[in-house]
């Protein structure tokens, strides 16, 4: 474990703004998270995703303070920040419930923070201000929260966030309690939030799809350990294991097992799998019969059963159940993952191997 | 999603120790400790000004075992407490009923607001009031008794009817209270219970003694162990009605205790029969304990 | 047939109006009565039978009462220990809640029993041990034998713990990312949510106190210290005559404050009364 002090800190400035390292947390006898090693980028939009129970939730909250860590050190800008107590931290949270302070009018909501921290009227007026602006709650400062629109008390939360100006900006599933309209519109403002504000922003949803439209970083986390941390580009393209490869994308990623050597297992997407056959040589071509179509509008969902099980195909195509149809899969839109789940090497070999396995031609 | 409680770490719990610290202290004072020293102070001789009083075992047990005026006392506590309850309730029980009705439901408004008043008077003036309503000269109920022809009644003046005559007393007090605690259960009774007897062609008594009363018969049980409580209690209206006579006969265990304290300065015999008073509401409590669990099983 | 079935609705409509209006009396007659019987002359409380309003009302009655008692040194005695008890509990009682209802640490589950055990055990037992302790302090005759051992109300703790829980933890959290002490959270947050419990906290103790006439008899032997249920108990000893209209228009004193409150504030008084009872 690296010994962090002052005398390092430049160096570590340059690599992130938020470190963990070997954090754990447990409670009583359940260990939530366990040798944890996080960085996470100055300025990134970093979102923590996961199922719920992955533990995103506590790592977020150890980033804040409000959850002590059981080993490990939490770094703020390089300084450890342990010991350091929430409010002291430099750091602003958005809450699923949103957490406002139901006796005290929008107004009051948003100024308590720079009250604590003592800064000066004048001053406190213009943030205020400054911020409504930027949300649209000019005409709502002098209301209680419980005589807002669950989108308005969402706007408080984010201008009492906001106004702190802090280093870094948590969210924890802020956006779960909206309607699905409502969701859609504040996902685009908060990404123009982030631009504009130019901090880190660290966002915790179980959501795929918000962490991939809004991330510029994907920490996946499963059981209290990260699975990958990469770009949604990176994620949805080169995922490093099974568990990776099926989180990401809608019908999960086809698994094929049992066929190769090694226990090694065949991946691919649904929509990948396309319903003519490729040339020998460069894929697979598989035999099915379509089961069920789903009906999603500009495409369809197909599920299809095969010698080797049932496939997923998501295609254009418009064709009536009970088909039989040749499946084609290039190699090049393949995985291969270990018997160990992991991802592994896709050389010349093992593309014959696939090839001869699976039917290199119809 | 996790740690709904912020956990008891360091300075947390120390911030948690200290908020709390206050109460914690004055309970231990003012309850904890009374407790221990009542056993134990039960357990010696002297009067309230020996400075060092000599431990005499069970002696102080044992004159009150033997005590006929102890036994007396036990015996008005006992009947004073179920007159109370038992007027008490079943009158609640009815007018809550009654009164829960859809009937003249502005009158009924009027009714629990007047019914309600004597629990927040104090009992010193509801005693005095009713000492000179049932004074035997020039009290109004004899003159009302004389002017229908009646006999006068004795009420506190006779050993035969003075504990009758207090239970009374706290009847009237303590009614309009139970009778709200039972109406909030009455209102707890799904609509839809009543609708569904109605369209049985339920008659009006049969729904009161088949589906109100057993739907409330956890309430009332519950109410009955307060009440119970709170007769055993008794102390305002026998030291202002009575002073515990005629002939030691409304004499309860509380005014009881006071007496040999004070009065007769015998407080390892006070202390002694404060014990028993503590079994008895440790018993109840017991009670309402079981009471209260079926309660909420019973929801 | 159906006139007859109309018929039977409106007797049963009459009798149930006049069974309401008996009950009204019953419960409303001893009040009317404390007040006329206050406003007569000796001779006329005496007279048999009785009338019903006095021939001309005795105002001076009132004047009387203050001559033969002092009144008001026991109006300022209860209005101390009263106004005291309802504003020192606060201090208590707020903090003690807000640690057991949002804080964890090893002795919680032990300080909620001995809460609950405050609730349980009566003042009627504990008294003498309580007496013996403050007769050893000096501390018999004072305000504060009538004060303190009121201010760690347990029912105020259980029922303000009740309140707090249902706070969500979240509200705390984002106070203490806004960098607000413990005790500003306490004070600033937690306090004005649950201000209506509070109101309710302070009528049920104020109205308890003011008619509390055990402790303070037990814990007062001087006229000094003794609060006005005491005091108006002793006007029916002050002389040997039985002064009826004197004694129930001292009584009329310590009743008045009480109906004027029940008066402005019935419904709220009567949910605070009927929450302490079912808890």
């Amino acid at each position: 474990m690296p010994q962090v002090g002052t005398d390092n800190r430049q160096e570590v400035d340059k690599v992130s703004s938020i470190s963990l390292r070997n954090v754990k947390k447990k409670y009583v006898n359940d260990v939530v998270v366990d040798h944890l090693n996080l960085e996470i980028r100055d300025g990134s939009f970093t979102v923590l995703v996961g199922p719920s129970g992955c533990g995103k939730s506590t790592t977020l909250r150890m980033i804040t303070g409000l959850e002590s860590v059981t080993e490990g050190d939490v770094l703020i800008d390089g300084q450890r920040v342990n010991e350091v107590a929430p409010g002291k931290r430099d750091i602003a949270m958005v809450f699923q419930n949103y957490a406002l302070y139901p006796t005290m009018t929008v107004e009051e909501n948003i100024e308590f923070g720079l009250i604590n921290k003592k800064i000066p009227k004048a001053e406190r007026a213009r943030r205020i201000q400054e911020v409504c602006e930027i949300v649209g709650l000019t005409e709502y400062l002098k209301r209680k929260p419980a005589n807002l629109s669950g989108g308005q008390r969402q706007r408080v939360a984010l201008a009492r966030a906001m106004v702190k100006a802090p280093r870094v900006f948590m969210m924890d599933e802020p956006l779960s309690n909206l309607d699905a309209k409502l969701r859609g519109q504040m996902r685009v403002e908060l990404i123009r939030m982030h631009k504009r504000m130019g901090t880190t922003f660290v966002y915790v949803t179980h959501d795929q799809v918000e962490a991939m439209s809004m991330a510029d970083d994907i920490v996946l986390m499963d059981q209290g350990k990260i699975v990958q941390q990469s770009s949604p580009w990176e994620l949805y393209h080169n995922p490093n294991c099974i568990y990776t490869a099926q989180f990401v994308g809608s019908p999960q990623t086809n698994i094929l097992d049992g066929r190769l050597s090694e226990g090694k297992k065949l991946g691919f997407r649904p929509e990948k799998v396309h319903m003519q056959p490729v040339d020998a040589g460069k894929g697979i071509n598989i035999p099915a019969t379509i089961r069920t179509r789903e009906m999603l509008g500009s495409e369809l969902i197909y599920s299809m059963e095969t010698p080797y099980g049932i496939i997923m195909c998501k295609s254009e195509e418009d064709v009536p159940e009970e088909s039989r149809v040749t499946l084609g899969i290039a190699l090049e839109s393949m995985y291969l993952f270990g018997a160990d789940t992991r991802r592994c090497n896709f050389g010349e070999e093992e593309k014959k191997e696939v090839i001869q396995k699976f039917g290199g031609s119809c | 999603m996790m740690g709904k409680m912020r956990k008891g770490e360091g300075k947390d719990a120390l911030m948690g120790y200290l908020l709390a610290a206050p109460a914690v202290i004055l309970l231990l004072l003012f309850t904890v400790y009374p407790l221990i020293y009542l056993v134990y102070r039960s357990l010696l001789g002297g009067n309230l000004i020996t400075k060092e009083p000599p431990f005499v075992g069970f002696q102080n047990y044992r004159i009150l075992i033997e005590s006929s005026d102890f036994h007396q006392v036990l015996k008005n506590t006992a009947i004073y407490t179920l007159i109370t309850v038992v007027f008490t309730i079943t009158l609640a029980v009815v007018i809550a009923a009654w009164l829960n009705g859809k009937k003249h439901s502005r009158l009924n408004e009027v009714v629990q607001t007047f019914i309600f008043t004597p629990h927040i008077i104090s009992m010193v003036s509801v005693s005095t009031l009713f000492l000179w309503l049932m004074d035997s000269r020039s009290g109004f109920f004899n003159a009302v008794l004389s002017m229908l022809g009646l006999e006068p009644y004795t009420f506190l003046a006779s050993p035969d009817t003075a504990l009758f005559s207090m239970a009374m007393v706290m009847v009237w007090k303590g009614l309009g209270y139970y009778v709200l605690l039972i109406m909030a259960a009455l209102q707890n009774i799904p609509a839809s219970v009543y609708e569904a007897a109605e369209m049985d062609d339920t008659p009006g008594i049969r729904i009161f003694f088949k589906i109100t009363l057993p739907m409330i018969s956890p309430t009332i049980l519950f109410t009955s162990v307060v009440a119970t409580i709170a007769s055993f209690k008794v102390f305002d209206s026998v030291s202002i009605m009575t002073g515990g006579g005629p002939l030691n006969s409304t004499n309860t265990l509380v005014y009881y205790i006071y007496d040999y304290a004070y009065r007769y300065g015998k407080p390892g015999q006070a202390c002694a029969a404060g014990v028993v008073l503590l079994i008895f509401v440790c018993v109840i409590t017991y009670v309402q304990f079981k009471v209260s669990r079926k309660r909420v099983h019973y929801q | 047939m159906k006139e007859q079935n109309k018929k039977l609705t409106a007797v049963v409509n009459v009798l149930d109006i006049a069974g309401k209006l008996v009950l009204i009396l019953i419960m409303a007659f001893p009040f009317f009565w404390m007040i006329s019987t206050a406003l007569k002359t000796l001779a006329e409380t005496l007279t048999v039978p009785p009338t019903m309003l006095p021939a001309s009302p005795q105002w001076d009655n009132f004047s009387e009462v203050f001559k033969t008692i002092p009144v008001w040194r026991y109006l300022r005695n209860s209005l101390i220990v009263c106004i005291s008890v309802v504003f020192l509990q606060y201090l208590v009682i707020v903090p003690a809640a807000y640690s057991l209802s949002k804080y964890d640490y090893k002795a919680r589950p032990l300080f909620f029993a001995l809460v609950m055990l405050g609730q349980m055990i009566p003042m009627q037992i504990t008294f003498l041990p309580v007496y013996f302790m403050f007769s050893k302090m000096g501390l018999i005759d004072t305000y504060t034998s009538m004060i303190i051992p009121f201010i760690s109300n347990p029912f105020g703790v259980f029922m303000l713990r009740q309140y707090f829980m249902q706070v969500p933890t979240e509200v705390i959290e984002a106070a203490r990312l806004d960098n607000a002490s413990d005790l500003k959270i306490m004070f600033r947050i937690m306090m004005p949510m649950v201000r209506s419990a509070l109101i309710t906290l302070g009528l049920l103790s104020f109205i308890t106190n003011w008619n509390n006439y055990f402790w303070p008899l037990i814990m007062t032997s001087k006229d000094a210290y003794r609060t006005l249920p005491i005091g108006i108990s002793l006007l029916k000893d002050a002389d040997s005559l039985q002064r009826w209209n004197i004694i129930m228009a001292g009584n009329l004193l310590l009743v008045l404050p009480m109906l004027l409150l029940y008066i402005i504030a019935s419904k709220k008084i009567r949910n605070a009364f009927v929450y302490s009872g079912i808890k």
